[in-house]
């Protein structure tokens, strides 16, 4: 393949004659997720990459030249190819069924390796908490805290599931985040220290 | 509805949470330029310390971030 600047690929792809930057620009792909992805995305290389040339080719007008245009474009093919592998990989799970789990199980504290000061000191946090989360979250925020952070489910999977994006599920979970924290201190019991505490080497 | 491991990633969560931080759209469309300073070796992390943040915190752009790099690497 030969080398391009960016204003050639651009000129090339969106002149009367793509099809050898549009075969270079496939092959690019094909080896990026190939390399990236390995035996993960098996048969569906050349599907993922034509599907992101595709894309690649309707949005020339978004790459604002901050990059090589290659790079830009294999982010584009990353994305298209690790989204579609991860929403295989979560279809059969159900949020409800996640957020059900997490319902009144009061699951307990055993750890050998604490003293009984820290126990109790977890109990009063736990307790400060759940008051915390119950009183100052909406009911989305609190699945997206627990789908997410504690269940460790993707955004952008949670985020279908909610009838929203994966962008604004990130800006819900950052706004519930700032709110819990600021409660945790403003009761007296700031994250930072509360680790610390719980920390037992 | 928390446990002793609930209530850690909780706090790590909180303990890492910032006033501004941006969302996964605006990590997106910089980090190809973040991937390219990190590849040439360079500080990322101080030169794009809002994406390098996001992309601590959110799992689903980390790894598009990190397949990135390798496909960058594939020449």
């Amino acid at each position: 393949m030969r080398e391009r600047t960016n204003a050639q690929w651009l000129a090339e792809l969106r002149g009367p004659n793509p099809n050898e930057a549009l075969a270079d620009l496939y092959d690019l792909l094909v080896r990026g997720l190939r390399a990236a992805l390995g035996g993960r995305a098996g048969a569906n290389i050349e599907d993922f990459a034509q599907e992101a040339l595709l894309k690649i080719t309707n949005n020339l007008d978004s790459f604002r030249g901050e990059s090589h245009f290659t790079t830009w474009a294999k982010k584009i093919a990353m994305n298209v190819a690790l989204t579609e592998l991860k929403r295989r990989r979560w279809r059969d799970v159900s949020l409800q069924e996640l957020l059900a789990g997490h319902q009144g199980t009061g699951r307990g504290l055993a750890d050998l390796q604490l003293t009984p000061e820290q126990v109790a000191f977890q109990n009063i946090v736990l307790a400060e908490v759940r008051g915390i989360i119950d009183k100052e979250l909406t009911d989305r925020q609190r699945e997206a805290v627990v789908a997410v952070i504690l269940e460790g489910m993707p955004i952008a999977e949670v985020a279908r599931r909610m009838g929203t994006n994966q962008n604004a599920l990130y800006k819900l979970l950052h706004d519930a985040r700032k709110k819990l924290k600021l409660r945790m201190e403003a009761v007296g019991l700031p994250p930072q220290e509360v680790l610390a505490a719980f920390d037992t080497g | 509805m928390l446990d002793r491991g609930d209530l850690d990633k909780l706090m790590r969560a909180l303990a890492e949470t910032r006033e501004r931080e941006i969302g996964c759209d605006e990590c997106f469309e910089q980090m190809d330029r973040f991937a390219e300073i990190e590849f040439s070796g360079s500080d990322s992390a101080t030169a794009m310390p809002l994406v390098h943040d996001h992309l601590r915190k959110c799992e689903d752009c980390h790894e598009k971030y990190e397949a990135l790099l390798i496909a960058i690497g594939a020449g």
